[in-house]
């Protein structure tokens, strides 16, 4: 051990006798390593972002999102009332309860197209009429307050839970919980708040959940008991009146293996009462299985293209390496003369090259750790450093050296001491 | 003087019928042409010569850096041609020492570093080989310059640092390749007391040099010429 270390220390002389050549050849690995690991880091944070979102979809869930049908938009500009019945029905919820005994809750939403007012500030948002249990299966946890109970449900309370983003909006800064918004015509209290929506990237919008951010929400019997079924927009000129009896359902299976199963069972029910696609279907599982397979891609992908780039370093630190023998030939004749071994000389040679291509490996992971910050500051991208890519990312750096030493090395060792001591 | 007696009968190399030969098979060129040799502990012994009359070859060969084409030579009753690379190394490491003409120091290792080497590949522990150099380097009398580099040395201080590095593992043989070679005569008679000295306390040594002056100081004188011994001074023909 001790031998190794002395070689080490020997190895950093070495390289600091010419300190530009060895940060020279290092540059290919100092390169290879921070892209290796920029690149790791943000595939994993894309990764870990993905990940959470669709398992804060829940992964036992199966997800129905009413939808307008799109040849039914167009008939509606022929007249200028015209009243459009489509999306998620009790029916369809009562079937899918009473049809598949996987499904252990069937969750229903009625969305309010109802505008929210704070004083005479207008905000943005989605109002929902969801059930107590749509909480827990959404994963949705509040930072402040409670969620809905079936007191609320019981009582038709005018009660609602918010979003911290909406509290923002709404420029709103005194207590939360005292807070009134007006929905439509009536004031309902905050009684919960939810933290924000933990990802900000782009996925979140490849995903289509992005609207979930700023959502409202109430207690189902209310919005059915209080506003009814039929939503009627105005737009410009035109009047445009809807009946959706449910929004979104949400059914939620016993076990994982059995979300697929059921996802069938639900598509073969809403086949067969539904004439027109005016639902869609998401299953997070789903989702979570086809992007595994793309990072499987980018998993086949990434090693390639670090390949490649530390291929470049080692030949790079294998041409110095051969370089230099030739020229320290002598020096090799000779400590063959006073008694190093070819193993030795191997040796001190391969720790050299390793040493090397170890301290580019160190800053190409302080680079690369950089390169991940300066990308964070100025894009959306949720890069993450994992211990574990710097360790690979080292830990390849310093085959890289093994792999291309060794033959420098070997050389090394093979020349014939009597021709070494004499070379000039 | 018994005891030097009792010395000098262990044959420290036996060389036998010893041939050398380079170039290729088509046009080969002769070095040694058959040469015997016994050396015996605590001897002192110079090789003269003419240039190509393979002195420097027969030193290789006895410093085991380079090999016989035929012939037999044991060292310490070791046969050198059944060694292996590890165990060659090893002859050399612990049983022979080098001064060569042109000192052969690693360039960018101090004096200090330079006389460690051997110890270094004979595994001995750090804190020892720094004791055992620093009694070395005062020895030769370059306690004063342990951590200078050789190029910061004049000629015979390097010298001198080359002949404390030989000493280093306490080496059966001492070998040299014309150590005055690149040194003036003033040096050179330095250089040359030292192996007196040397050869006083019991060192067995083997000197090569084209210098008559030289070759003299040495109790035991071989002339080489044309690849083969022409005389010896120490040891009558037959006497093996």
């Amino acid at each position: 051990m001790s031998f190794v270390l002395e070689l080490i220390r020997e190895a950093l002389r070495n390289l600091r006798r010419h300190t530009l050549r060895s940060f020279l050849t290092a540059l290919g690995i100092i390169f290879g390593v921070a892209s290796v690991l920029s690149m790791i880091s943000t595939g994993e944070g894309a990764r870990r972002a993905i990940m959470s979102q669709i398992q804060q979809l829940g992964i036992r869930n199966i997800i129905l999102n009413a939808r307008k049908p799109p040849d039914e938009g167009k008939a509606q500009t022929s007249g200028t009332s015209f009243r459009l019945t489509y999306g998620l029905t009790f029916h369809d919820r009562d079937q899918i309860a009473e049809t598949l005994p996987m499904i252990v809750e069937v969750l229903p939403v009625h969305d309010l197209d109802q505008w929210i007012w704070f004083g005479s500030r207008r905000i943005e948002a989605k109002v929902r009429g969801v059930t107590p249990d749509y909480f827990e299966h959404l994963h949705l946890e509040p930072w402040l307050g409670r969620t809905l109970t079936s007191h609320d449900d019981a009582e038709r309370a005018r009660v609602c839970v918010v979003r911290n983003q909406l509290l923002r909006q709404a420029r709103y800064a005194g207590d939360p919980l005292k807070l009134d918004l007006k929905i439509g015509t009536q004031f309902f209290r905050v009684v919960g708040v939810l933290p924000d929506a933990e990802f900000q990237s782009p996925n979140r919008l490849a995903l289509g959940i992005d609207e979930r951010a700023l959502e409202v929400y109430v207690p189902y019997e209310t919005v059915i008991d209080r506003f009814g079924l039929q939503t009627t927009v105005r737009r410009a000129g035109s009047r445009e009146s809807s009946e959706v009896e449910l929004h979104q359902i949400v059914c939620v299976v016993d076990t994982e293996e059995h979300v697929l199963p059921a996802a069938r069972g639900v598509q073969a029910i809403l086949e067969r009462f539904h004439e027109k696609r005016d639902y869609e279907i998401t299953v997070p599982l789903e989702l979570l299985e086809s992007r595994r397979k793309t990072q499987r891609v980018f998993d086949i992908v990434l090693p390639i293209v670090a390949g490649v780039s530390l291929l470049v370093g080692g030949i790079g630190i294998l041409n110095i390496m051969l370089a230099s023998i030739t020229e320290r030939t002598r020096e090799i004749g000779i400590r063959r003369a006073l008694g190093a071994t070819g193993m030795d000389i191997t040796w001190q040679f391969l720790v050299e090259t390793v040493t090397l291509s170890g301290i580019g490996g160190l800053l190409g992971v302080a680079l690369g750790v950089l390169g991940v910050h300066v990308l964070r500051a100025f894009t959306q991208w949720d890069a993450v450093v994992t211990p574990g890519a710097i360790a690979l990312s080292f830990g390849v750096s310093c085959l890289t050296g093994i792999v291309f030493g060794l033959y420098p090395a070997r050389q090394a060792a093979a020349m014939e001491p009597i021709r070494a001591l004499r070379h000039e | 003087m018994s005891a030097t007696d009792e010395l000098a009968r262990a044959p420290i190399a036996e060389l036998r019928d010893i041939g050398k030969t380079y170039g290729t098979a088509q046009n080969p060129l002769p070095v040694l042409t058959g040469v015997d040799l016994d050396i015996s502990a605590g001897e002192y012994l110079a090789i003269v010569g003419p240039s190509g009359s393979g002195k420097s070859t027969l030193l290789n060969i006895l410093g085991c850096l380079d090999v016989p084409s035929r012939g037999s030579y044991r060292i310490e009753g070791d046969d050198v041609a059944r060694l292996d690379d590890v165990r060659l190394s090893r002859v050399r490491n612990t049983r022979i020492g080098f001064v060569f003409q042109s000192f052969h120091l690693v360039s960018h290792l101090t004096v200090l570093e330079n006389v460690e080497l051997p110890m270094f590949y004979a595994h001995r522990p750090r804190a020892e080989r720094r004791r055992r150099c620093h009694e070395l380097l005062e020895r030769v009398g370059l306690s004063a310059r342990l951590a200078h580099l050789p190029a910061e040395l004049s000629g015979g201080e390097r010298q001198r640092a080359a002949i404390a590095r030989a000493l280093a593992n306490d080496p059966a043989l001492i070998l040299a390749d014309e150590p005055t070679g690149n040194l003036d005569t003033a040096t050179s008679g330095e250089i040359m007391r030292m192996f007196g000295e040397l050869h006083a306390a019991g060192a067995t040594l083997v000197v090569i040099t084209h210098d008559p002056g030289i070759a003299a100081q040495a109790p035991r004188r071989v002339s080489m010429r044309d690849g083969r011994i022409e005389s010896d001074s120490g040891r009558p023909a037959g006497a093996a």
